[in-house]
């Protein structure tokens, strides 16, 4: 809201620097955006937050003024002379959709003569950029700008059957508004019509079929009500904004409509000329009396902590048009003013209370009680997982939630449902509720392969939303992961990040195949006996689908499993206190057997005294090995609790371990 | 002579030999001490063994074995200082060098984002106050962003434009599902299932349509705080915005409310904090409105309560000086590196 200082000037005593007044004003709600200087005047910009639309209008904001300044309000009666035709005589109104237009007025000036506004008023528009037509015009626009009402003056001899009815649009229904657009004003939006047509789009516009021009001789004032969302809906629906439509979205003084009425029409008689006809016309509700709100002043102490006097409270309610009803030692009892609709309880009595009192009467250094809190083992496990994938050199993104449909489609390992859809864009063309973050990381991979950054470790930590039907979906909290490097570098990781959280746990690999991945180079991870994630080297054609050259190894895992096997507090095992014994082998096996196969064959095979089984290498050699065959060189270490193996003792438990994989697996130690 | 004087002779020589071994900078410096000490014929060593001829028969052998000893570390004193001094690189050395000054072989070490440094140093603090983390859905339906939170079917924040409305497969969902627009949310389900006294944080992703642009992304991280007990009021809600201020930023900081307006909180603040002189704006705040502690089940002549909301975008851009919010978003490798 743009308040010209000089105008504000007519309604209380500013004999204050500027700065001083947008401080005050600051302080108790008006947030203060700007100042500029506009010919002479100053044009001083105050942001008025959607419950106080009392202040959307030179009165309201002079209101304030004279409570923080306690400097006397002066509002004009606006009681203009009324000829002795009556309305009647001369106009008819109808309202058909009263849900949409609780309440409509109207008054009659004939014989006014259309011309330029004089200087003074055209000055103050100028001041709050508003673009000056003719007198009869440029008074609606004052008045809305004195007090927050719209109003509407039509050429009442171009209203056919010189009547107005406000109906809902039919179907096809058309109309050119002021602004020389034409708009759809089909059901559901509420119209201003004369006898055979739409002439204005209730509480939004006007419409250019009767409007103001110098042959104007007869006017019809409209001072109405709208229902907030109906205007809200249609200014919406056409993409049309007035200062009417913002000012009805956020409802007005009902006790204001007449006032605004009467001082359009008085402005106009001094200015245009013409006679008012007597009396108006007024259809549908009428304001009802505001209900008492009693406030408990121990309240104000319970609520803000401080006390204030009694006195000081009843002087603020007062002074801001609160009504007093009556006044006790605990409670005071007021009826607030019509045109602070967002007074209805008590609570809102103690925030004018404490907003005009100050908040700087609030102390910041009581003490407040301690409390406990604590730690969710779910933070532990994510503070866990981030140290370690930062401490292997992997750097954390951060990837929108939404993205579109052709990343959506591109991977959905976690449901075949198809994906929650956002209604209205997140970013461009970005709709679908993501069921998977490796398509957000392959298209923050492709961001740097762009600027040419040579390493590209990227993880997040972050939901995916697995529909459930009507449901809230199932959130999900998954580590997804991109890296430069091959398979196994990557499945190191998350082995390192499953010990790290538990020292006994360990993954499990199973079958998976998808086109993103190269087959044969990719599989699902299983954790604790459910599935943990999955893990694959991107294809070919996985890279070309994301626009990426550089070879790429992607693994999504979810969190909930390492939640639940996660040793959050490890216990201290004794170490035995005599030295191992490494020994390495090499043993050629087939190429269809597996290492896992093999391990689990040795380490049964080992026996209690083998501590560990390390994979080292792959060896392949067809001339020296055969065709179809493979060397695995793997080290054992072993150690007995107590007492120091012998080299014999080794020697065995190596036999042993080949003899075992050469039966089971046809497994021979290479020479 | 008895042994203690023979012994402290002996100690006293090796600590005098091993300092001028020491500090022998050069060939001639090492030779010198080398004669003074080990000199075959007036070698201050030669001079101390003399006294052992005189040490008591039974303590001869605890005598000797200390003399030895030290003779050896003499000798170790002198290798070590020879050594030193040869080691030194010889400007007409041939065949290749070890050039220590090559750079190290450095791990990559991996970055945390600055969001979750800010969301982690937020946390913390609000924890040595007694505030525990809370987490919630960020796919909510109309009862926990809304109605619960006193924003009633006609207020403008419902409006299907200013929220992500869901829809599934095609078609609108039966009741209305949508992207959450505050963490607010999060309260309300805590206070729907626990009693009071309550004292949580809640935070995480929340979405608007708002354009992108430096300032605004239509996805962002809010951290709200909840208090609800008997007594609590505006002054300890400022106190404790205080102590968090004081506490992050460092510092005497002042809290300044302005008078605000949000459907959640009345009293409602924007909380301001002083900052080398300056007013900054911190976040939305305000008592915890009467409508909402009934719609989780309290009673509001029982127990009030505060909340308070931050941007953590805006806590970070401002404490890193990141001028454009975008680039938390973009995952350019160099970025996060910087942090």
């Amino acid at each position: 809201m743009i308040v010209s200082w000089n105008w504000l000037k007519e309604y209380v005593l500013l004999d204050m620097p500027v700065a001083e007044l947008e401080r005050r004003l600051m302080m108790a709600g008006l947030n203060h955006e700007s100042t500029e200087e506009v010919g002479g005047d100053l044009a001083v910009d105050l942001e008025v937050t959607s419950n106080r639309p009392d202040c959307l209008g030179h009165i309201g904001i002079a209101r304030e003024v004279s409570v923080l300044f306690d400097h006397p309000l002066r509002i004009s009666p606006a009681r203009p002379r009324e000829g002795s035709t009556k309305i009647s005589d001369l106009a008819t109104v109808s309202v058909e959709c009263p849900q949409h237009c609780p309440r409509y007025t109207a008054r009659v000036i004939r014989g006014v003569k259309v011309d330029a506004s004089p200087f003074w008023l055209s000055r103050r528009l100028a001041t709050l950029g508003i673009k000056t037509i003719n007198n009869v015009v440029d008074i609606t626009n004052y008045v809305l700008m004195e007090c927050g009402q719209p109003l509407h003056a039509f050429d009442l001899s171009k209203l056919a059957g010189r009547q107005i009815v406000v109906r809902e649009g039919r179907p096809g229904e058309k109309l050119v508004a002021i602004d020389h657009e034409t708009y759809d004003v089909g059901p559901g939006m509420c119209l201003i019509c004369d006898a055979e047509k739409p002439v204005g789009i209730g509480g939004v516009m006007g419409g250019a079929n009767s409007e103001i021009t110098e042959k104007t001789i007869e006017l019809l004032i409209e001072a109405a009500e709208f229902d907030p969302l109906s205007i809200r809906t249609t200014a919406r629906r056409l993409s049309l904004h007035s200062d009417s439509s913002y000012r009805f979205e956020r409802g007005l003084d009902p006790e204001g409509v007449d006032w605004a009425s009467r001082r359009c029409c008085e402005l106009i008689l001094n200015l245009a000329g013409g006679e008012l006809a007597g009396g108006m016309i007024d259809i549908g509700r009428q304001p009802v009396p505001r209900e008492p709100i009693v406030l408990r002043l121990a309240q104000l102490k319970r609520i803000l902590g401080i006390e204030i006097p009694a006195d000081r409270v009843r002087q603020i309610l007062d002074a801001l048009g609160n009504g007093l009803v009556s006044e006790t030692a605990a409670n005071v009892t007021v009826t607030p003013p019509s045109w602070r609709r967002d007074l209805t309880r008590e609570i809102d009595l103690v925030e004018e209370v404490a907003r005009i009192h100050g908040y700087e009467a609030i102390p910041e250094d009581v003490s407040v009680p301690m409390a406990t809190s604590s730690r969710s083992d779910e933070d532990r496990v994510l503070a866990t997982t981030r140290h370690v994938l930062t401490a292997v050199g992997f750097d954390e993104a951060y990837t929108v939630s939404v993205v579109e449909q052709d990343w959506s489609s591109a991977l959905s390992p976690w449901t075949d449902a198809e994906p929650l859809v956002s209604q209205t864009p997140l970013l461009r063309r970005a709709t679908c509720l993501r069921r998977s973050l490796i398509p957000s990381l392959l298209g923050a991979r492709r961001t740097n392969e762009t600027l040419a950054n040579p390493v590209i470790e990227l993880f997040e930590i972050a939901k995916v939303y697995l529909p459930r039907g009507d449901k809230l979906p199932d959130e999900q909290l998954m580590l997804g992961l991109t890296s430069g490097s091959d398979f196994l570098s990557v499945k190191g990781v998350i082995e390192s990040l499953v010990t790290e959280m538990n020292k006994h746990a360990e993954c499990e690999v199973a079958e998976t195949r998808h086109e993103l991945f190269t087959a044969g180079r990719c599989c699902q991870l299983r954790l604790g006996g459910e599935v943990f994630g999955y893990l694959g080297e991107v294809s070919p054609a996985g890279l070309k689908r994301f626009e990426l050259t550089g070879p790429t190894t992607v693994a999504e895992i979810r969190l909930a499993p390492l939640l639940k096997i996660a040793d959050l507090v490890p216990r201290y095992v004794k170490q035995p206190a005599f030295p191992a014994i490494h020994r390495d082998l090499n043993l050629v096996v087939d190429e269809t057997v597996r290492w896992a196969e093999l391990a689990r064959i040795a380490r049964s095979a080992g026996g209690t005294h083998l501590e560990g089984l390390e994979y080292k290498d792959t060896y392949r050699d067809a001339e020296r090995l055969g065709p179809g065959k493979k060397s695995l060189l793997l080290t054992i270490t072993l150690r007995a609790p107590n007492g120091t193996l012998t080299s014999q003792q080794a020697d065995a438990i190596c036999s042993e371990i080949v003899a075992v994989c050469h039966r089971d697996l046809g497994a021979n130690l290479r020479a | 002579m008895a042994l203690a004087a023979f012994l402290a002779e002996v100690e006293e020589l090796l600590s005098a030999a091993q300092s001028a071994f020491a500090a022998a900078s050069d060939a001639a410096a090492v030779e010198a001490a080398r004669v003074e000490f080990l000199g075959a014929k007036s070698g201050r060593l030669k001079a101390v063994q003399k006294g052992l001829g005189q040490v008591d028969k039974t303590d001869k052998p605890a005598a000797g074995q200390r003399f030895n000893q030290v003779k050896l570390d003499i000798e170790t004193a002198f290798a070590a200082a020879q050594e030193r001094l040869t080691a030194r690189p010889a400007t007409s050395a041939k065949g290749p060098q070890f050039d220590p000054t090559l750079p190290g072989r450095r791990p990559r070490l991996g970055k945390l984002h600055p969001l979750t440094r800010t969301i982690e140093d937020l946390k913390e603090i609000m924890g040595r106050l007694g505030f525990t983390v809370a987490a919630g859905p960020e796919i909510e339906d109309e009862w926990h962003n809304f109605e619960a939170l006193n924003i009633p079917a006609a207020h403008p924040a419902r409006d299907p434009l200013e929220n992500f409305y869901l829809a599934t497969a095609g078609a609108v969902l039966k009741s209305p599902l949508l992207l959450r627009s505050q963490t607010s949310t999060v309260q309300i389900r805590v206070m729907e299932k626990t009693k009071p006294p309550v004292r949580i944080i809640s935070l995480g992703r929340v979405y608007r349509p708002d354009d992108a642009d430096n300032t605004h992304y239509p996805m962002f991280h809010q951290i709200e705080g909840l208090l609800i007990d008997r007594h609590v009021t505006m002054a300890d809600l400022k106190s404790v915005l205080r102590l968090f201020a004081s506490s992050y930023f460092g510092g005497d900081v002042h809290i300044r409310f302005r008078p605000s307006f949000f459907p959640f909180t009345e009293p409602s603040v924007e909380v301001d904090m002083s900052w080398n002189d300056q007013w900054i704006e911190m976040g939305g705040a305000g008592m915890v409105d009467p409508h909402v502690l009934q719609a989780v089940g309290y009673d509001p002549e029982e127990v009030t309560g505060f909340a308070f909301g931050l941007g953590v975008e805006r806590v970070c851009a401002r404490r890193h000086q990141v001028t454009d919010i975008r680039e938390f978003y973009k995952n350019d490798v160099r970025f996060l590196q910087q942090f």
